[in-house]
């Protein structure tokens, strides 16, 4: 309890810059002023709305306003539509946290076996070929794997809607083509882990104690070569909560990425920062989340 | 006549490498009565542990039994089938290994790994089976054993791993136990305390002993009998007493020498000289001709066979 209030609290500084570079960078990359309003307003109606917005202000002063609204919980409001900035990215979370959570348990049921099998099986045929597949699907775009999915599974056989979002039939074809790359790198991470394991001295142990095959390989290897696997894992699921924009693009996904690149695009400050904060706290909750179960599965490491 | 335990004839056992097989194991003969305590000697390599992987039934995936035979209370090893060998292993015979650091699983509670074997082979309850593994860790005096139940492995000294292990290793009654050095790892004092150790727990059960070492102080504290091992092959054998009261062997003669003795002040040690021989490149005739002070032209062509001497004394060498 002690070591997850210190590490929350070390979280602090790490939000507060977070909030500054991302705050200086929507700042130098263009004035949202002159995308408001019509290409005919003058000088002065582009002045004036830049008052009204407080862009006159020098930039400390607009940085701790910005702080003061922040920690009110006022992100401001979206220039584009006029609504407030945070209610526009959490009403994009659920479809975010969907397409996330499919992914990674494509990735897990994908990974988990064949990493294992592969390992117990090492430099049989089956090997190669799973090793083989695993640099493919790495190598693999995830937008043309997206697309020959559409192709094949949406458009030649009909099974799969195309895209959208709008219930499970919807999700599977994007959590293929997200999930398969992470399987791809997790398959590879768990074989090489599990090797690792199997020639350790205690599997020769659980084999001398009479144990099924699969109890050793499958309890008293998979447990300790799990370890380095899920940092991995917690990394992938922060990948997948911040940018996803391809594959969301590829199948009309209404995730954060692309919320967060329109919002780039059309300069809409407020959108940017609350989006950017909200996924720096969700990398930052991952890697917490990764830390503790670390922990959990490693008595070696001492708590606090 | 003590009633026989266990019998290997001939074993042969190799190992695939990128260079072929190798045969680390070649044609190694003995076996052990019930009660009895053997003890296996013979450098690194000389092929005792991958001996009794072999008896046990796990060998690394790359090494394979391909002669001779292996039978324990009358069955067949060699033929046994994988569930019957499971059956087997860690109940009637079980083992302990070198590193107590790294032989216990380091991610599972002391308690479970004990609870486990006896689920498995008595289909004990949870319950039952840690009512017993709290007897075994008091049976091998661990303090405290309720709570070293709930203790991970590095929370534990090596002693205690040590301790822990045998009594894992014992929790069945086994019939026969295989112990791979299990002192060579521990401090001196742990050491003595490991010996008397299993030397009381033998007293008071009937479980036989396998001692595989090369320290000849723990066979004078344990063993009945010794095999001594050179390059893949028994080179002697004989009754305790007999073997340190009479050495016949030049290799037995070279590894008593190497005892360092209080009483004698000698300026340098006594060693073997040279190495044991790679098993990819065996030198011709007796395998200990290149290091052995005996060895003449003879020796270098013919290999001699395992010769009785007299009764239980045996010896492969045609120069003593």
């Amino acid at each position: 309890m002690k070591y997850l209030f210190q590490n929350l609290l070390k979280t602090i500084p790490v939000l507060l810059l977070i909030t500054l570079i991302v705050f200086l960078l929507v700042r130098v990359t263009g004035d949202p002023v002159s995308l408001m309003l019509p290409e005919t307003a003058t000088e002065e109606e582009r002045e004036s709305l830049r008052e009204a917005l407080g862009f006159n202000e020098p930039l400390p002063v607009q940085y701790f306003t910005y702080l003061g609204d922040l920690v009110r919980g006022d992100f401001g409001d979206s220039f584009r539509y006029n609504t407030d900035a945070m209610a526009l990215v959490l009403e994009r979370l659920p479809a975010t946290f969907e397409l996330a959570f499919a992914s990674m348990i494509v990735a897990i049921l994908i990974s988990v076996p064949l990493g294992i099998l592969s390992a117990v099986k090492r430099n049989s045929f089956f090997d190669l070929f799973i090793t083989g597949g695993a640099v493919l699907g790495k190598a693999m775009p995830s937008f043309w794997l997206g697309i020959m999915l559409i192709l094949f599974l949406a458009v030649n056989v009909q099974i799969f809607p195309v895209s959208g979002r709008d219930g499970f039939q919807h999700l599977i074809l994007p959590a293929l083509t997200l999930g398969t790359g992470i399987a791809a790198e997790m398959t590879r991470l768990i074989r090489s882990s599990m090797l690792e394991i199997l020639g350790q001295d205690f599997i020769r142990t659980a084999r001398s104690k009479g144990l099924k095959e699969g109890i050793v390989v499958n309890k008293h290897a998979f447990r300790n070569a799990l370890i380095p696997v899920v940092t991995i894992m917690a990394l992938q699921t922060s990948t997948l909560i911040g940018g996803t924009l391809i594959t969301e693009t590829v199948f009309a996904w209404p995730g954060l990425g692309q919320l967060l690149v329109q919002a780039v695009n059309l300069r809409d400050m407020s959108v940017v920062q609350a989006a950017t904060f909200l996924i720096a706290i969700f990398v930052i909750m991952s890697n917490l989340i990764a830390d503790l179960m670390y922990r959990m599965l490693d008595p070696r490491i001492k708590y606090d | 006549m003590a009633e026989k335990l266990m019998d290997i004839k001939d074993l042969k056992v190799r190992f695939k490498t990128e260079d072929g097989f190798i045969s680390t194991v070649n044609g190694v003969t003995f076996n052990m009565n019930e009660g009895e305590t053997l003890a296996i000697v013979g450098e690194s390599g000389s092929g005792k542990s991958v001996t009794s992987l072999a008896l046990m039934g796990i060998l690394p995936p790359n090494g394979e039994v391909y002669e001779g035979e292996m039978s324990f209370r009358d069955k067949n090893l060699r033929t046994l089938s994988k569930k019957d060998y499971r059956a087997l292993r860690g109940n009637e015979i079980s083992m302990i290994f070198q590193e107590p650091m790294t032989a216990l699983n380091p991610v599972f509670t002391v308690g479970y790994q004990l609870r486990e074997t006896l689920i498995v082979h008595f289909k004990m309850t949870k319950q039952q089976a840690n009512i017993r593994g709290i007897q075994m860790l008091e049976l091998v005096g661990i303090p405290d054993a309720e709570k070293a139940m709930g203790r991970f492995p590095h929370q534990l000294s090596g002693g205690m791993r040590q301790r822990v292990m045998i009594a894992m290793a014992l929790s069945c009654n086994p019939r026969l136990l295989i112990a791979d050095e299990p002192t060579t790892a521990l401090d001196v004092t742990i050491q003595a305390q490991i010996l008397t150790l299993m030397r009381n727990l033998k007293e008071k059960s009937n479980t036989s002993i396998m001692i595989i070492t090369h320290d000849l102080g723990v066979v004078a504290e344990l063993a009945d009998r010794v095999i001594v091992m050179y390059a893949g092959e028994v080179v002697e054998e004989a009754p305790i007493y007999e073997l340190f009261e009479n050495p016949l062997h030049p290799y037995t003669k070279g590894l008593m020498a190497s005892i360092p003795k209080v009483h004698d002040v000698v300026d340098d040690l006594y060693s073997i000289e040279g190495t044991v021989p790679n098993p990819a490149n065996m030198p011709s005739g007796c395998k200990f001709h290149p290091r052995c002070p005996l060895a003449d032209i003879e020796c270098t062509k013919i290999h001699p066979a395992l010769e009785y001497v007299n009764e239980g004394h045996a010896k492969r060498c045609i120069k003593v």
